[in-house]
C-alpha cells in the first residue's frame, strides 16, 4: 500500500481548507465539501488489510496504516463527515462566517481521519490535537453567549485532555520502548500510564465526571458540526483506548472497576440531567454521554478481564458505528426539522426522526437492540460479580434512552430550534435520510463490511421490546404528570373528565334533538296526511271503496253455504241486571 | 577554493568586518547598507552550510593564537558550535531583512546596523569559542554590542532599561571572569573538552569544584535569565522589535544557555557534574524558572512583555535538559535551542508587525487582528501552538524528548513539570489566539480595516520562520534537521 493512498485522506481536507481561504475558490470548495472524506472511504473499502506505509523523515517517524478495527472506524467516520459536509453546505450558505467554519470543519476532519490512520504515537497525537483544537471554532461559531460559554468549557477540557494524553503517551512510549501503537498495545504499561490515557481519552468520550464540556458544546455548535462532534469525534476517545491500551493482554482490575462504575453512573446520571434540558440538541448531547457510558462498561470489563476482550471488541466497534449513524441522523434531522416551516413537513420529519430515535433506544432487531444483546452475551465471559449489575444497567439504559428521546422529540415539537434564513429545506433532507437509512440498515450492512468481526452480532437475539415500551409508557406518564402539574390538579382532573362530560352532554343534546324531532313529526304527520288525503280526493275514493266493500259482502252472502245453517241456539242476552252476586254493595262482603 | 582550515575565522569575519563598514557609511546610503547587510548575511549562511557539511563528514577545525603563556585564543568548529552558528546565521539573515523593513525611515540606522553586526559576530564567537577564556571575550563583547541596540529609541524608558541591562550583564561578566580565572588557576587550562576535564579536581577537592560550578553557572544564568536573575529580560523588551527578536531567539539569552551547556558538558563533564551532585539543584532551579516565567506571563497585557516572560520560561527548558543528565533529555535540550529560537523570533516579529501595521501593542487590543493581518497572525498562531507543544510542530519534539529523558533518568516529576508548563502556555497563548481569530474588531479599534498594510520585508520574515517551525517539527527525523544534528552532538558529548 503506497504512502500516497494512505496520506490522501488526510491531505485532501487540509488542502481544501487552505484553498477555502482564497475567495475565488470558495464556491467550488463548498460544493466539494461532501466529497472531502471520500478518499478515506474508498481506502477503507478497497484496501487489502493490513495496509501500512511509513515515512521515516516525518515527525518522529510517521507510520500510517489500516487494520480491521480502524477500517470500520474510518468507514462510519467518513460517512458521517460526508453527510455533515453536505448539510453544512446548505446550512451555512448565507452565513457571514461560513469561511471560518469551513476551514475549521475541514481541519477537524483531517485530524479525525488522521488519528484513525496513524499508527505511531506522534502521528496519532497530532491528529487528535488538530481535531480537538480546530473544533473550538465549530463550537464557538455562533458567537452568542451560550456558544462563548460552551467554547470556553470545551477548550479547557481539551487542554486538560491533551495534557493527560501527552503524559500517558510519553510514559507508555518509554515503557514499551517504541513509538508504534501496535507495540504499545502489546506492552505491559504501568498503572499510571493507563490511568492517564483513560483520563485523556475519557474527556473526549465524555465519561463522567469529564462530560461537562460535551452537552453545551453539542448544543451550541451549528447542526452539521454537532453531528460530527457527537457522531464521529467523540468516538476518537474509544478508538484511542482500543488502539493504545493493552486490552486483552494485561488485566487492570482497578482501572476496569473505576471505568465500569463511571460508565454505570454516566448512563443514568446523564438521563437525570438530560431530561431537564431545554434545548433539543443539548438533550441529544446528554444522550451521547449516556451512550458512551455503555461503551465505558465494555471497556471497563475488558480491562478487568482480558479473556473477555476478544468477545467485547467487535461489539464496541459495532456500537460505535451504531451510535455514530443514529446520532448523526438525529442531529442532521434536527436541522432539517428546523428548516421546515409548514405543519405537514414538521409532522413528517418528526415521524421520520422517530426511526433513528427508536434505533438508538434499542428497538428489537435494530442495531441498538442487537448491539446491546451482543454486549450482554460478551460480558458473560468477564467478571461474574459484576455481571448481574451490568445486565440490569444495559437493560435499563434502553429505558433511559427512550426517555431522553421522548424528551427530545417533545422539545423539538414545542420549541423548534432556529434554522438560518434563506435555506432550502429539501437540501437538508438527503443527508439526514442517508444517515437514518444507514442506521436502520446497519444490521444488514454490517456482516458485509465487518466480515469476521460481525459474527457475534449475527448470532445475537433481537433484543426485547419491553425497555422501549416501558420507556414510552413512562414518558407518556411523565408528560401527563407534567401537564397536570403545569395546569393545576383540579383543572387537570377537569380536563381528564372532560371527554366523559362531553360525551354525556352530547348524548343529552342528541336525545333532546330526537325528542324535538319526534314532536315535530307528531305535529306534522297528521297535517301532511290530511293534505295528501285531500290531494288524493280521499272522500270519493273512500265512498267508492265502501260501495265495493258492500257489493263484496252481498256477493258473499248470496253464495249457497252448506253446513253453515243457523241451527246453533241464540246466545243469551247480557246478564247485567239479574246477576245474584252483584258486587260491591253485597251485604256479606 | 577557499582555504578550508580558516573557514571558522571567515564565518566570524563576515559579520565582524561588516560592522566598521556599516558604521562608516553615511546615513543616506540606505541601499548600499542593505546590500552589504544582506550580502554578508547570505554569504555567512552559505559558509555555515559548507562548514556543517564538512563537520558532519568528520573534519575538525581548530584555530589557536597564543595570547599569554598557557592562555590561548581558540576557535573550534565542533558539532555543538555548528548548531548555534547555524541558528544565528539563518536568523541573522531573516532578522536583517526584517530590520531593514522595520527601520526604513527611522533615525540612526548606521549605528543600529553596525552594532547589530557586532552583536551577531559576538554570538558566532561565543559559539566557536574553544575555551572559556575565548568564550568570555565574546561574551563581554556581546554585552557591550547589545547595549546600544536596547537603548536605540533613546527615550527615558529605553535608557532605564539599558541601565538595568548593563548592571545585570556586566555583573554577570565580572563573575564569569572571576570564575574563568579560578578555573585557570585550579585546572591549569580553560579548554572545552568533550567529556569534561575536571574529573581529577572533583575527586581531589569536591568543594572547590562545587563552588566553581556555582560561580560559573550563576554568571551564565544571568544572561540565561534563570530565576532570580531574570528581571532584566522583561524590562529590555522596550528595544525595537528586531532587537527583541534577536535578543530572545539567538543572542543574549541563548548565549547564556549555550554557556551553561559548554560548562556542564565540556568543562565539568556530565559524569563529573553528576558525581558532584550539582545537576539536581540546577534542574530544580530550571524547573522553578520554567513555572515562574509562565506564571508571570499570564498577567501581562503588553504583548512583548508576555512574550519576554515566556522566554524566561522556555529558555530554561534547555538548562533543564542539560541538568537532567540523560542523553535523551540532552537531545531535547539542544533541539530546543533551535526550536525555541525559531518560535520566539516568529512571535516577536509578529508582535512588531502588529505594532507597526495596526498600532496594537497590548493583548487587550488584539480583537480581530487575524482578519486584518492574516499572514502575520498565522505565523504567530503556529509558533504559539508549537510553544504549547502540539505536534507536528517544533515545540512538541523538544518536549517529547525532555519527557522521555526525564523518565529515562528516573525523574518522573519532569512530566508533571512539562504538563504544568504546557498548561500555563495554553493559558497565556490561547486567549491571544482567541482574540485574534474569533473576535470581531471594535469598529474604531486598532484592528479595524482600512489601515495601511506593511511591506513584504516585514510580512515575509515571520512567515518564513513559522514555516521553519513547521519544518523543524514535521521533518524532525530527516537528515540535517535540528533533531538529527543534536543526536549527532549528544553521541559525542556522552561519548557513545
Amino acid at each position: 500500500m503506497s504512502l500516497l493512498a494512505l496520506a490522501a485522506p488526510i491531505a485532501l481536507p487540509l488542502a481544501l481548507a487552505v484553498a477555502l481561504t482564497a475567495p475565488q475558490a470558495r464556491a467550488l470548495i463548498w460544493r466539494m465539501m461532501p466529497f472531502a472524506p471520500l478518499p478515506a472511504l474508498a481506502l477503507a473499502l478497497l484496501a487489502d488489510l493490513p495496509a501500512g506505509a511509513q515515512a521515516d523523515w516525518l515527525v518522529l517517524g510517521l507510520h500510517l496504516g489500516l487494520d480491521e478495527v480502524s477500517r470500520l472506524f474510518v468507514i462510519f467516520t467518513a460517512l458521517l463527515w460526508s453527510a455533515a459536509g453536505a448539510s453544512a453546505r446548505h446550512w451555512l450558505r448565507a452565513d457571514a462566517r461560513a469561511t471560518s467554519f469551513g476551514v475549521m470543519f475541514l481541519m477537524a476532519q483531517a485530524g479525525n481521519l488522521g488519528l484513525l490512520l496513524a499508527q505511531d504515537v506522534a502521528g496519532f497525537y497530532a491528529g487528535f490535537a488538530l481535531m480537538s483544537f480546530a473544533s473550538y471554532g465549530l463550537v464557538l461559531h455562533s458567537r452568542d453567549m451560550a456558544a462563548q460559554g460552551a467554547a470556553r468549557l470545551y477548550i479547557s477540557f481539551v487542554v486538560l485532555g491533551e495534557l493527560a494524553l501527552f503524559a500517558g503517551l510519553a510514559l507508555a512510549a518509554v515503557q514499551a520502548g517504541s513509538l508504534l501503537l501496535g507495540d504499545l498495545r502489546a506492552a505491559v504499561l504501568s498503572d499510571m500510564a493507563v490511568a492517564l490515557l483513560i483520563l485523556g481519552f475519557g474527556v473526549k468520550l465524555g465519561i463522567m465526571p469529564r462530560h461537562f464540556w460535551l452537552p453545551p458544546a453539542h448544543g451550541a455548535a451549528p447542526v452539521p458540526a454537532s453531528a460530527v462532534l457527537s457522531g464521529a469525534m467523540i468516538k476518537a476517545g474509544l478508538f484511542g483506548m482500543m488502539a493504545i491500551l493493552p486490552l486483552g493482554a494485561v488485566a487492570y482490575g482497578d482501572h476496569g472497576t473505576v471505568l465500569m462504575a463511571a460508565g454505570m453512573v454516566t448512563i443514568f446520571a446523564a438521563l437525570l440531567i438530560g431530561v431537564q434540558q431545554g434545548n433539543p440538541k443539548a438533550v441529544l448531547g446528554f444522550s451521547s454521554v449516556s451512550q458512551m457510558g455503555i461503551l465505558a462498561l465494555g471497556l471497563g470489563a475488558g480491562l478487568m478481564a482480558p479473556a473477555a476482550w476478544a468477545a467485547i471488541l467487535p461489539v464496541l466497534v459495532y456500537l460505535a458505528a451504531h451510535h455514530a449513524l443514529a446520532k448523526g441522523a438525529l442531529f442532521l434531522g434536527t436541522g432539517a426539522f428546523a428548516a421546515q416551516t409548514g405543519r405537514a413537513g414538521r409532522l413528517g420529519l418528526a415521524l421520520a426522526l422517530l426511526v433513528p430515535a427508536m434505533v438508538l433506544a434499542g428497538m428489537p432487531a435494530s442495531s441498538g437492540g442487537l448491539g446491546k444483546e451482543t454486549l450482554k452475551a460478551a460480558l458473560v465471559a468477564g467478571s461474574p460479580i459484576w455481571l448481574p449489575w451490568l445486565v440490569v444497567a444495559l437493560t435499563l439504559s434502553g429505558v433511559a434512552t427512550t426517555l431522553l428521546m421522548a424528551r427530545y422529540i417533545a422539545l423539538l415539537w414545542l420549541a423548534p430550534p432556529k434554522a438560518p434564513a434563506q435555506i432550502t429545506p429539501e437540501a437538508l433532507l438527503l443527508p439526514f435520510l442517508a444517515l437514518a437509512g444507514a442506521a436502520l440498515a446497519l444490521p444488514r450492512i454490517w456482516p458485509v463490511l465487518a466480515q469476521d468481526l460481525a459474527a457475534p452480532i449475527g448470532q445475537a437475539a433481537p433484543g426485547s421490546i419491553w425497555p422501549l415500551a416501558a420507556g414510552v409508557a413512562l414518558a407518556s406518564a411523565v408528560a401527563l404528570y407534567a401537564h397536570a402539574l403545569r395546569i393545576g390538579p383540579a383543572l387537570f382532573l377537569a380536563h381528564l373528565t372532560a371527554p366523559f362530560r362531553a360525551f354525556g352532554a352530547r348524548a343529552d343534546s342528541l336525545l333532546a334533538a330526537k325528542r324535538r324531532a319526534g314532536r315535530r313529526l307528531g305535529h306534522a304527520l297528521p297535517k301532511a296526511l290530511g293534505e295528501t288525503a285531500t290531494r288524493w280526493r280521499l272522500g270519493q275514493t273512500a265512498i267508492a271503496g265502501l260501495i265495493a266493500l258492500v257489493l263484496l259482502v252481498e256477493m258473499a252472502a248470496s253464495l249457497p253455504l252448506s253446513g253453515m245453517a243457523p241451527d246453533t241456539p241464540e246466545p243469551p242476552a247480557f246478564p247485567l241486571i239479574d246477576t245474584p252476586q252483584s258486587s260491591i254493595l253485597s251485604p256479606d262482603f | 577554493m577557499m582555504d578550508a582550515p580558516l573557514l571558522p575565522l571567515f564565518i566570524l569575519l563576515t559579520s565582524l568586518l561588516a560592522a566598521p563598514v556599516l558604521f562608516a557609511l553615511p546615513e543616506r546610503a540606505a541601499k548600499l547598507r542593505t546590500a552589504i547587510n544582506l550580502g554578508m548575511a547570505a554569504l555567512k549562511v552559505a559558509l555555515v552550510a559548507w562548514l556543517s557539511l564538512k563537520v558532519s563528514q568528520g573534519v575538525s577545525y581548530d584555530l589557536r593564537f597564543a595570547m599569554l603563556p598557557g592562555l590561548e585564543f581558540k576557535l573550534q568548529a565542533d558539532p555543538l558550535a555548528i548548531l548555534f552558528i547555524a541558528l544565528s546565521a539563518v536568523l541573522w539573515l531573516i532578522t536583517t531583512v526584517y530590520s531593514v523593513g522595520y527601520l526604513e525611515h527611522g533615525p540612526h540606522r548606521a549605528r543600529f546596523f553596525g552594532f547589530f553586526s557586532l552583536c551577531v559576530a559576538a554570538t558566532v564567537g561565543i559559539a566557536m569559542a574553544g575555551n572559556l577564556f575565548t568564550f568570555l571575550l565574546f561574551y563581554e563583547m556581546l554585552t557591550l554590542a547589545t547595549y546600544p541596540l536596547v537603548i536605540h529609541r533613546g527615550n527615558a524608558e529605553a535608557l532605564r532599561a539599558g541601565r538595568i541591562y548593563l548592571i545585570y550583564t556586566l555583573a554577570g561578566g565580572l563573575v564569569l571572569m572571576l570564575g574563568t580565572l579560578a578555573l585557570w588557576v585550579l585546572a591549569g587550562s580553560t579548554d572545552f573538552v568533550a567529556g569534561g576535564m575536571l574529573a581529577q579536581l572533583a575527586a581531589a577537592n569536591p568543594l572547590a569544584a562545587q563552588l566553581l560550578f556555582v560561580v560559573l553557572i550563576g554568571a551564565l544564568g544571568i544572561k540565561a535569565a534563570l530565576v532570580p536573575f531574570h528581571a532584566w529580560l522583561p524590562i529590555a523588551m522596550v528595544a525595537p522589535a528586531p532587537v527583541s527578536a534577536l535578543l530572545h531567539a539567538v543572542a543574549v539569552v541563548k548565549a547564556g544557555a549555550f554557556g551553561i551547556m559548554r560548562v556542564v558538558y565540556e568543562v565539568f563533564g556530565i559524569e563529573t557534574a553528576q558525581a558532584l551532585g550539582v545537576t539536581a539543584p540546577l534542574a530544580a532551579l530550571a524547573a522553578v524558572t520554567i513555572l515562574y516565567g509562565s506564571l508571570r506571563a499570564i498577567t501581562q497585557d503588553d504583548i512583548k512583555k508576555r512574550l519576554a516572560y515566556s522566554t524566561v520560561s522556555q529558555v530554561s527548558y534547555i538548562t533543564l535538559g542539560v541538568a537532567l543528565a540523560s542523553p535523551i533529555a540532552a537531545v531535547g535540550a539542544l533541539a530546543h535551542l533551535i526550536h525555541q529560537g525559531l518560535m520566539k523570533i516568529t512571535m516577536f516579529m509578529a508582535a512588531g508587525n502588529l505594532a507597526e501595521g495596526l498600532g496594537v501593542k497590548r493583548v487587550s487590543q488584539m480583537d480581530g487582528v487575524g482578519r486584518a493581518m492574516p499572514g502575520t497572525m498565522l505565523a504567530f498562531t503556529l509558533a504559539a501552538l508549537a510553544m504549547i507543544g502540539l505536534p507536528p510542530l517544533a515545540g512538541f519534539v523538544s518536549k517529547w524528548y525532555l519527557a522521555q529523558g526525564g523518565l529515562e533518568a528516573g525523574h518522573p516529576w519532569v512530566i508533571a513539570l512539562l504538563l504544568g508548563s504546557s498548561l500555563l502556555n495554553a493559558v497565556y497563548f490561547l486567549p491571544m489566539l482567541h482574540r485574534a481569530w474569533f473576535r470581531d474588531a471594535a469598529p474604531d479599534g486598532a484592528g479595524a480595516p482600512g489601515r495601511p498594510r506593511i511591506g513584504w520585508m516585514l510580512a515575509a520574515p515571520p512567515v518564513t520562520t513559522a514555516v521553519l517551525v513547521l519544518v523543524a517539527g514535521g521533518f524532525a527525523n530527516a537528515p540535517f534537521s535540528p533533531l538529527e544534528w543534536t543526536r549527532f552532538i549528544v553521541a559525542i558529548e556522552y561519548q557513545e
